[in-house]
């Protein structure tokens, strides 16, 4: 269990800013935990990168609920959705679009890929060749479509969330670091508890829970979320707290690689967003402490000692975390 | 700073000054400072790694003894060579001789001056090593303490204000230039921004500087008082160190207290059993310690003795001097238990004139004295036997002595300063008498004869009187001490050898053959030689109620009836009391024959009523004080029982104060905040710096104060004292969210209640503990301990600036 949860995560002055993002939070988690339930971490750390406009990495065995959970977040939200299935063959203009030429009217038409959209959902994206895997990428940090030497924007909200299956299953290109460090979180959706399961059977035998959710916020509303996300503040102390702790990944013995400096940017602006989640207009240490394995673990690359000692990145950042001085008084 | 460390040291050279005589010894020691200083100073310049600035100094201040000490002998002056260095060593030795066979002052001679420099040079070093390579200078204190020391040691005048107030300002100003320096390079503390207006920052500041002088108050209070009320600092230990004689031995030196010393000592205890012993005797003699046989006009002292291997006591002692062979007559056999509470004794309490001793370890005896110590420390509890000679003289075999042949004349000498007023004194008692018997037994009784006051506490001697004077012509009021020492001055002035004795009456008789000595049976009395008889007591001191209680004048010393008249002659002098004299004879003609403690008993009743025959029954007489003191002592150990509680009483009460006072928005969160982490800590608690306040307040709320067991990562178990009570948790969040808010918002909203959810808080903790933690959390408060603080784990550290 993490912190906020035993007293409803409802603490420090809830402002009229931070009020309505509460509100909106509640109603789409409580749309999507009628899909997927006794996950709120999940959901909630699903949330925070929409708001923070960034993007999100689910890695999980099959069959966990990835791709039910991204379906279900562009299904509360009410944006386009679009899905792209990732295989060895996909080329890179699946995703971007292509440009088609009408005999009729002798003009090449744009046909938008399916990156056009407000959630993309791209589905085991290590199946496809590194090639394709680049164009999604581009996308993701540009928010850009560059085809035939046009440069097209694409809508906010945008968000990329991608599933992939733990890197040494069959078939499958390991993202490298570089594309790894473009999404702002990592998160893994895990079993579900024995109880969730059960009733799993009772509500997904029928039909698809999915078409019974329906859509409680909107896509402009969440541009204008996100934008208020910007004002939540970062007491000067907060802000060293987050180098600090970046710049410990970068130290550690462990680590054959550190976090980045967008590392360090993501890490702020998804604190910022989940201190909004939580009614806050401030970031508290809680905050970063809780992102930072979501957000840090997955650009880290462990040492040999590491390895030898079977330390996962997440665990070498949670013992930097839990050593790391808390910013005091000023 | 080196610099700095060295106007320290320079500024307590003046406590050697009493020390040694002549003006110059302190330039090449002031020579060999400065260098070292500045070699330290310039070295440090450079900036590089201060590890080599020792060596260098101890370079420099090798080069520098070659010219300064040895200059004469060296090549060119200054380079060292074999020769140099034997001069050098032969230097050294002669100034260990000077310093150990002379008292102080001692004369200013190259080998003084060598030691001297050398040592101060060496104090320099380290001065400078501990003042500015290791950033400490509180330490160099302790050299300077080491310092101190040397003439609080040897010199029995102790150190005048003026040296010590000089080397206290230089200490002080060290230790001022040590924080002047730090401030200019980290930046000088600056109060905490008065965000409330400057009448809250003033009464912080007031209520800062109330808690800091009560708690200063109470620890000099604590600090003064605690140590009176410790009966074991009170008596002998500072006397021991002030007053040490050392005496020596052919290479190792034995420390042992100055035998007049532990004599006042002794009497000022007078209930403490020393010894017991068993004779065949019906009179024994008096128990002698100590022979002291040099007189510098104001104290008499003991000439060294000799430890050599042929001073080893293997049974049978050397006979004294003035004896050939030993005499036919019987031998007396006399068993001594030292008390096992008694001090250790170097020296054995012993009749005269012993012939045999047996005792376990390695004992020593002086030929000339007969004295037997040892240069080990002895056991306490020790028995031994020695055999006496059973000889009395007579008062006939006496008289009929004439000059002394057989013995060296310095049992006469007497420094040349000696007020004439004493040899007039001395000339006017003996005028008439023909022989140096009946000029002792003159002496004698002049001291007995009543003229003189017994007082185990004279009044003062002014401080430009001559002590012998003053005692023998002015106020005649003294104890054995005075007495024996003026009739053995007395003695020798009138030509009859004489030293000292010191040591113990024969005591009281138990019965049985058996007696006991008490400190109150500590004694001096003169000794007197007579060619053909030897050495002989006699006894000045008045005896029986008005004097020493149990000492007795000698069958041989109480002189012929005729004798009594001769130096009757007395009252003539113009000093003494015409009315006082007549009674002489009389008080005289009753002396005690067998010592008997009863004169002390009827002493006594005067203060103490209900003291009794019982030597064991003395101890009550203590018991007025000793309750008190007990009293005292059990008070001052309370208060310093209670001093943490009432220091974290008075800090929690200052936290409590500012919140009831308003100090509201940040500054009330915070000492908030500190108040609870305080208690967690008292209470045994954790507190982790890592953990944001909100993780803090779950993990109480949870757990309560426990100790954290669990590694990174912050999983809490063990013996966790449970969860608190569902109002303490309540208060507790929102103790951590007021906290939170005044650490990281923009603009924290004045929180509301603080107060009333910090006594929530801290009850509920307090309510999940044990009652051993309670207990210990107000008498033992970790939160005042500096090292249970909490503090960064070994980890990641803060890059940021």
């Amino acid at each position: 269990m993490s912190l906020g949860t035993h007293h409803g995560g409802r603490g420090g002055g809830v402002q009229e800013d931070v009020g309505e993002i509460v509100a909106v939070a509640d109603r789409v988690r409580g749309a999507i935990e009628t899909v997927i339930e006794g996950k709120p971490e999940v959901l909630r750390l699903a949330l925070t990168v929409l708001l923070a406009e960034g993007h999100l990495l689910i890695e999980d065995v099959p069959g966990v609920g990835k791709t039910m959970l991204a379906k279900a977040l562009g299904r509360a939200v009410d944006c386009s959705v679009q899905r792209v299935q990732f295989t060895p063959d996909l080329l890179p203009s699946d995703i971007t679009g292509v440009s088609v030429y009408h005999q009729d009217r002798r003009e090449f038409e744009f046909n938008p890929g399916p990156v056009f959209a407000n959630i993309v959902l791209g589905d085991e994206i290590n199946r496809a060749s590194p090639k394709t895997q680049a164009a999604l990428l581009e996308c993701m940090a540009e928010r850009q479509v560059s085809v035939d030497g046009q440069t097209r924007t694409l809508e906010r909200p945008f968000m990329v969330v991608a599933t992939q299956n733990p890197a040494d299953m069959e078939g499958t290109y390991a993202l490298p670091e570089a594309q790894r460090d473009r999404f702002m979180a990592r998160v893994s959706v895990g079993y579900p508890a024995p109880q969730a399961e059960l009733d799993m059977i009772d509500s997904h035998s029928s039909r698809s829970p999915l078409d019974g959710l329906a859509p409680v916020t909107s896509a402009a509303q969440i541009r204008d979320l996100a934008d208020r996300v910007h004002s939540v503040h970062v007491a000067p102390g907060m802000r060293r707290y987050v180098v600090d702790l970046v710049n410990a990944t970068r130290t550690a013995p462990e680590l054959r690689l550190g976090a980045s400096p967008r590392a360090t940017l993501h890490l702020v602006r998804a604190a910022r967003a989940y201190a909004a989640l939580d009614g806050r207009h401030y970031v508290v240490p809680d905050d970063v402490q809780a992102l930072a394995v979501p957000v840090l673990a997955h650009r880290l690359l462990p040492g040999p000692e590491a390895q030898m000692e079977r330390l996962s990145p997440e665990q070498i950042v949670a013992k930097l975390v839990a050593r790391l001085p808390v910013p005091g008084p000023q | 700073m080196p610099l700095g460390s060295l106007a320290c040291m320079l500024m307590a050279l003046p406590l050697l000054g009493s020390l040694v005589r002549g003006g110059t010894w302190w330039v090449p020691a002031f020579v060999m400072m400065a260098a070292v200083a500045g070699v330290s100073a310039l070295y440090r310049l450079s900036r590089w790694n201060t590890f080599p600035v020792p060596f260098l100094q101890a370079l420099v201040a090798a080069l520098l003894v070659t010219p300064l000490f040895a200059g004469h002998v060296a090549p060119l002056g200054l380079l060292p060579t074999d020769q140099v260095l034997a001069h050098l060593v032969l230097a050294f030795e002669q100034g260990v001789d000077t310093i150990n066979g002379s008292t102080p002052p001692v004369s200013s001679s190259a080998g003084v001056m060598l030691i001297i420099a050398l040592a101060l040079t060496i104090l320099t070093v380290a001065a400078d090593f501990l003042a500015v390579t290791a950033r400490c200078p509180g330490m160099v204190g302790g050299l300077l303490l080491a310092l101190v020391s040397v003439p609080l040691i040897v010199d029995d005048s102790g150190v005048g204000w003026l040296p010590a107030a000089a080397c206290a300002t230089g200490f002080l100003l060290l230790l001022a230039m040590d924080m002047w320096l730090r401030g200019h390079e980290w930046g000088m503390p600056v109060p905490e921004p008065g965000r409330h207006g400057s009448r809250a920052g003033a009464l912080g500041a007031v209520r800062r500087a109330v808690t800091v002088s009560l708690a200063s108050a109470a620890a000099v209070l604590l600090a003064l008082t605690v140590p009176l009320a410790l009966p074991s600092l009170r008596t002998d230990a500072l006397h021991t160190m002030a007053d040490g004689t050392y005496i020596g031995t052919g290479g190792d030196l034995i420390t042992t207290t100055h035998p007049l010393v532990s004599l006042r000592r002794d009497l000022a205890f007078s209930d403490r059993t020393v010894l017991t012993y068993r004779t065949d005797t019906e009179q024994p003699e008096y128990l002698r310690t100590y022979v002291l046989d040099e007189f510098d006009g104001v104290n008499w002292t003991m000439t060294p003795v000799n430890a050599s291997i042929d001073a080893r006591v293997d049974g049978e002692l050397p006979l004294p001097t003035g004896w050939g062979s030993a005499p036919s007559d019987g031998v007396v056999t006399t068993r001594i238990s030292l008390d096992s509470e008694t001090p250790r004794m170097d020296f054995l309490p012993l009749p005269y004139w012993a012939r045999t001793v047996r005792a376990t370890g390695e004992w020593y005896v002086d030929p000339r004295s007969l004295m037997v110590f040892t240069t080990d420390s002895a056991p306490t509890g020790l028995s031994f036997t020695v055999e006496t000679v059973d000889r009395v003289p007579t008062a006939e075999e006496l008289s009929d002595t004439g000059s002394p042949r057989s013995l060296p004349g310095d049992y006469r000498n007497l420094p040349r300063g000696l007020d004439p007023r004493v040899q007039e004194l001395t000339d006017a008692l003996t005028e008439g008498a023909r022989t140096p018997y009946e000029r002792a037994v003159a002496l004698q009784e002049y001291f007995t004869g009543g003229a003189f006051t017994y007082d185990l506490d004279p009044p003062a001697v002014p401080t430009d009187a001559d002590p012998l004077v003053h005692f023998l012509l002015e106020d005649r009021v003294g104890y054995c001490e005075q007495f024996a020492g003026a009739m053995a001055v007395m003695a020798r002035q009138a030509g009859i050898p004489a030293r000292v004795a010191v040591g113990y009456t024969a005591g009281e008789r138990l019965g049985d053959g058996r007696w006991s000595v008490s400190s109150g049976d500590a004694h001096a009395w003169p000794e007197l030689y007579f060619e053909g008889v030897g050495w002989v007591r006699f006894e000045p001191t008045p005896a029986a109620a008005d004097g020493q209680g149990s000492a007795s004048v000698p069958d041989y010393a109480r002189g012929s009836e005729e004798g009594s008249d001769g130096p009757g002659t007395v009252p003539e002098e113009p000093d003494l009391p015409s009315d006082e004299a007549p009674e002489r004879p009389e008080d005289d003609g009753a002396p005690e024959e067998v010592p008997s403690r009863a004169p002390e008993e009827s002493e006594e009743p005067e203060d103490e009523p209900t003291s009794s025959a019982a030597p064991g029954d003395d101890a009550g007489t203590g018991t007025g004080p000793a309750w008190l003191s007990a009293a005292g002592a059990a008070a001052a150990g309370l208060l310093l029982l209670a001093l943490p509680a009432l220091v974290r009483a008075l800090v929690r009460w200052s936290r409590m104060s500012a919140l009831s006072a308003g100090a509201a928005g940040a500054s009330g969160a915070h000492s908030a905040w500190r108040e609870l982490r305080d208690t967690c800590l008292d209470l045994g608690g954790t507190w982790a710096l890592a953990e944001s306040p909100r993780a803090t307040a779950e993990r109480l709320a949870r757990s309560g104060p426990a100790p954290r067991t669990a590694e990174p990562g912050g999983l809490m178990s063990g013996a966790a004292p449970g969860p608190v009570s569902p109002q303490a948790a309540e208060a507790l969040w929102r103790l951590a969210l007021a906290e939170e808010a005044a650490r990281y918002a923009p603009s924290p909203k004045p929180p509301e209640g603080l107060r009333e959810d910090l006594r929530t808080a801290l009850a509920g903790l307090v309510a999940v503990v044990g009652p051993a933690a309670r207990v210990r959390a107000v008498l033992l408060p970790r939160s005042l301990a500096p090292w249970r603080r909490p503090r960064p784990a070994p980890g990641p550290e803060p890059v940021t600036p």
